[in-house]
């Protein structure tokens, strides 16, 4: 059930009605069914995995909490070894096959298993580890009734990609939860418009580009067109998951829950490392506070620093799928946050006359980034980086409203950043607020991509 | 993930710029506006603005006149537009409607106005089929006045089955500009599946989703479109008028019925025309299912309907089949224009009227008569037709 089907909303109608019209000791139960609903309509096999996951960390975080010593330790590695078992298993496991089959010589697929990930396991495995780490620290109480522990991992609006939500922020909304007042409700479904639009008007689109191709890179040679299909990419998978997000936000808001910002217009940053401040913070915080702080962060000197960096980048690339592709952007990643640690160019800038050029340049990074991500495969992304170093011309993929569509979401991202419209718009007055509703309705219905729901990029991961 | 040295609660203090913010404040100074206004009336609000633009764009002649002129919408609209636009002089027109094989052209029936006293025009339009005709002659004549008869082509007069018409997806977007509100019901229901009826109801409801190839289309070639809008509101009149038709015939064309094969092709046809040949020459007689019967029984019908109490006659003829005719018998058991023709709501003309056509210098391909075919058939038709429908009525608009 994608979140832009007509299938997802009128799920999304039925659950606001039984659960504001229900009685509401029901609530809970309401979403909770709803979620493993929304689960199973897209693979009801893996439900025993996600309900023994949940089981799992429900009871090791009691037992970290009764525990003391080596015990609590026990629970937690437990754990650990139970979420990244099954997430390593299921996400990783045919790709270390494939590399144990070519080192020792075996024919090739001999190892190999017909494997389906199941949906939504590395972001719910990853909440589900925040949990008991952070109960395990102390900064987080066990939860006592199960019910809660499951919605928390199911919770339908952040269950199959995100935005990775912190147990004591999900908690203080279940545990205080209070009526949304119109302000939210109105700021919801504004929010869940604008990732719709996102969606199907822009990411969908660009994604048509950017297919033609990475779909046929060889007879689409040429700078100019490596650059487009690439950039194309860029923004295709910027709209995609950040449309995503919105409406998981703003579905979360409209049930009286508050998600985290998971991007801030992030093309508009200076540097890498603000990219990654600004690139699916969710992700990237989780990454900083489970990861790199654990490995020591930057308490080791610059080189141990430097070091955790990579670690953390190469990791946090393989989170997004089991492919070398992966490793390399991650390392890539960790290469300019690393260098401009050294170089002590990913502080914040005052604003400029260079601001726009360090801002092209960052974003040509980032897209030199998204070739691994996108190409099938290692071969291809070499391809792809030198034919944008070829220097021979090509031609550009985009149309003139591919380019006037850029320049409009780019204004718009622009004016969020200096005047913050969105939460202008949203306590604007009714026949202002209406009427951005209708023009996104109308953007939806002329330009979408409706015939064929496209599946979010981020469902892979 | 940059961090501050030494200390990691240092580290996580000094990252607060990268601390997802929480969508949970709502940082309203005051009392909100929106208090004043629920956000179920704001939702509504939105709702009705959506369609009032929508029904101003898509609803109106604002975008119909933008349409593709070649595409399956703009194909209909702009033929009934020349239609609509013809000076009518007098009362004694005879509109033709039907698909590619309707030949009528006025260029050559028009000198014949003397002896036959009838004006004739035509609406026909490829791919179209009794449904979108029903719906094109109520779109140019509303009035239903403007027609002494409406000539109306067959393969056959029986029912024979072949091929499923009520389910014509095509029919959607070729009806999209004239469908409204009121035809939701009749229109939707006229298909077979519900995933065609909800695109039918989304086509009368939304119709800016049934236009978006072409929005696209038109985003992405402007300036083409343009061009292409301004010649045909320019000439396509003319130019159909003007229209000659292909030079070329299916002479060395030959067929061994018995075998069920084409021996021999016309020379320098492609291999999809060669298909197109065995398609239609050699395609099997299914069983009789009755589809067809039902389809002309409502569309016919309500044809007939409309006109009904009106002066004007809905006239049957059979066209010319093909370069030969299928020897193979029919499965047809009904014949819905006898039918209608027996209740005295339609006129049948001899269906051995074109005959003479049915021969391969005649025809361009599997179904179309080419230029000589056409010079010969519309004069018979023209002929038959005002000798069917007798005495001129005389009176003007």
């Amino acid at each position: 059930m994608l979140f832009n089907t007509v299938r997802f909303f009128v799920f999304l109608f039925v659950v606001l009605l039984l659960f504001y019209r229900g009685p509401r000791a029901w609530r809970k139960w309401v979403l909770l069914a709803a979620s493993y609903y929304f689960y199973m309509s897209w693979n009801v096999r893996f439900v025993p995995l996600l309900l023994g996951l949940t089981c799992v960390d429900y009871f090791a975080a009691l037992w970290i909490t009764r525990s003391t010593g080596g015990r609590r330790k026990l629970a937690l590695i437990s754990s650990l070894a139970a979420n990244l078992g099954f997430l390593g298993f299921f996400k990783y496991y045919n790709f270390l096959a494939e590399g144990l089959v070519q080192v020792m010589g075996l024919p090739t697929h001999s190892l190999a298993l017909s494997i389906i990930l199941p949906l939504g396991i590395s972001f719910h495995t990853f909440q589900s580890i925040s949990y008991v780490v952070d109960v395990y620290r102390g900064e987080q109480e066990a939860i006592r009734n199960p019910l809660d522990y499951a919605l928390f991992i199911a919770f339908f609006p952040q269950l199959v990609a995100g935005p990775i939500v912190r147990a004591h922020d999900f908690f203080a909304d279940l545990f205080h939860w209070s009526q949304p007042s119109p302000e939210e409700l109105q700021r919801g479904i504004l929010l869940v418009m604008l990732g719709l639009t996102k969606k199907v008007v822009l990411a969908d689109q660009f994604a048509a580009v950017s297919d033609s191709y990475f779909n046929n890179i060889a007879g689409n040679p040429g700078a100019v067109t490596a650059w487009t299909g690439t950039i194309a990419f860029a923004l295709q998978i910027f709209f995609d998951f950040s449309g995503y997000t919105d409406i998981a936000i703003g579905v979360a808001q409209l049930l009286g829950f508050h998600f985290p910002v998971n991007f801030r217009r992030p093309y508009l940053s200076q540097s890498i490392t603000e990219f990654w401040r600004r690139w699916h913070i969710s992700l990237s915080s989780w990454l900083r506070d489970y990861l790199y702080i654990s490995l020591g962060g930057n308490r080791g000197g610059r080189w141990r620093t430097y070091r955790n960096l990579m670690l953390t980048m190469l990791l946090g690339g393989l989170w997004h799928g089991a492919s070398w592709n992966f490793v390399v952007w991650g390392g890539y990643h960790g290469l300019l946050l690393s260098l401009e640690r050294m170089l002590g160019s990913g502080k914040p800038k005052a604003a400029s006359y260079f601001y726009p050029f360090r801002m092209a340049f960052t974003f040509a990074l980032v897209c030199i980034s998204w070739v691994f991500f996108r190409a099938a495969n290692l071969h291809d992304s070499a391809t792809v980086i030198g034919q944008m170093f070829s220097g021979v011309g090509g031609r550009s993929l985009f149309q003139t409203w591919h380019v006037v569509m850029t320049v409009v979401a780019l204004c718009l991202a622009m004016l969020e950043e200096e005047s913050g419209w969105f939460e202008r718009l949203v306590r604007a007055p009714a026949y202002v607020y209406a009427t951005a509703i209708a023009f996104l309705l109308l953007c939806i219905e002329m330009i979408g991509v409706t015939e064929a729901s496209v599946p979010f990029v981020y469902f892979q991961s | 993930m940059e961090t501050q040295p030494d200390a990691r609660v240092r580290d996580a203090e000094s990252e607060r710029t990268a601390e997802p913010e929480r969508s949970t404040q709502s940082n309203s100074p005051g009392p909100a506006a929106s208090g004043r206004w629920p956000v179920l009336t704001r939702v509504v609000l939105a709702v009705a603005i959506f369609c009032l633009i929508e029904a101003w764009i898509f609803h109106s002649s604002f975008y119909a006149d933008l349409l593709k002129p070649g595409s399956a919408a703009g194909s209909v609209r702009t033929t009934l537009q020349v239609e609509q636009h013809r000076q009518v002089r007098d009362r004694n027109q005879v509109l033709g409607v039907g698909d590619s094989r309707m030949p009528l052209w006025p260029r050559l029936t028009d000198g014949l106005r003397g002896e036959t006293g009838y004006t004739f025009a035509n609406i026909a339009t490829p791919g179209t089929y009794p449904r979108d005709w029903y719906y094109m002659l109520r779109e140019v004549d509303p009035d239903r006045n403007r027609y002494s008869a409406i000539l109306i082509p067959m393969y056959e007069y029986e029912d024979d089955d072949w091929g499923d018409q009520s389910g014509e997806e095509v029919d959607i977007h070729y009806l999209a500009p004239l469908l409204r509100l009121s035809d939701m019901f009749e229109f939707s229901m006229s298909f077979p599946t519900w995933k065609l009826r909800k695109r039918a109801m989304r086509a009368i409801l939304l119709r800016g989703l049934t236009y978006k190839q072409d929005f696209r289309d038109l985003l992405e070639h402007q300036d083409e479109r343009m061009r292409e809008l301004k010649w045909t509101r320019e000439n396509l009149a003319q130019a159909r008028y003007d229209y000659r038709g292909p030079e070329r015939n299916d002479v060395g064309l030959e067929v061994d019925w018995a075998a069920q094969k084409i021996t021999n092709y016309p020379p320098g046809r492609t291999p999809a025309e060669r298909a197109e040949f065995d398609m239609i020459l050699l395609r099997p007689v299914g069983p009789n299912t009755g589809q067809r019967a039902a389809y002309r029984r409502l569309w016919f019908g309500r044809i007939a309907h409309y006109y009904s109490g009106t002066r004007t006659r809905l006239v049957f003829f059979r066209v010319p089949r093909g370069p030969f005719v299928r020897p193979y018998p029919t499965n047809a058991t009904t014949s819905v224009v006898r039918e209608m023709a027996a209740r005295g709501d339609a006129i049948l003309l001899d269906q051995d009227l074109l005959d003479e056509l049915e021969h391969p210098e005649f025809f361009m391909d599997a179904v179309h008569l080419n230029a000589a075919g056409c010079e010969r058939f519309n004069p018979i038709l023209a002929r038959a037709a005002a000798r069917v429908l007798g005495p001129l009525s005389g009176g003007t608009h």
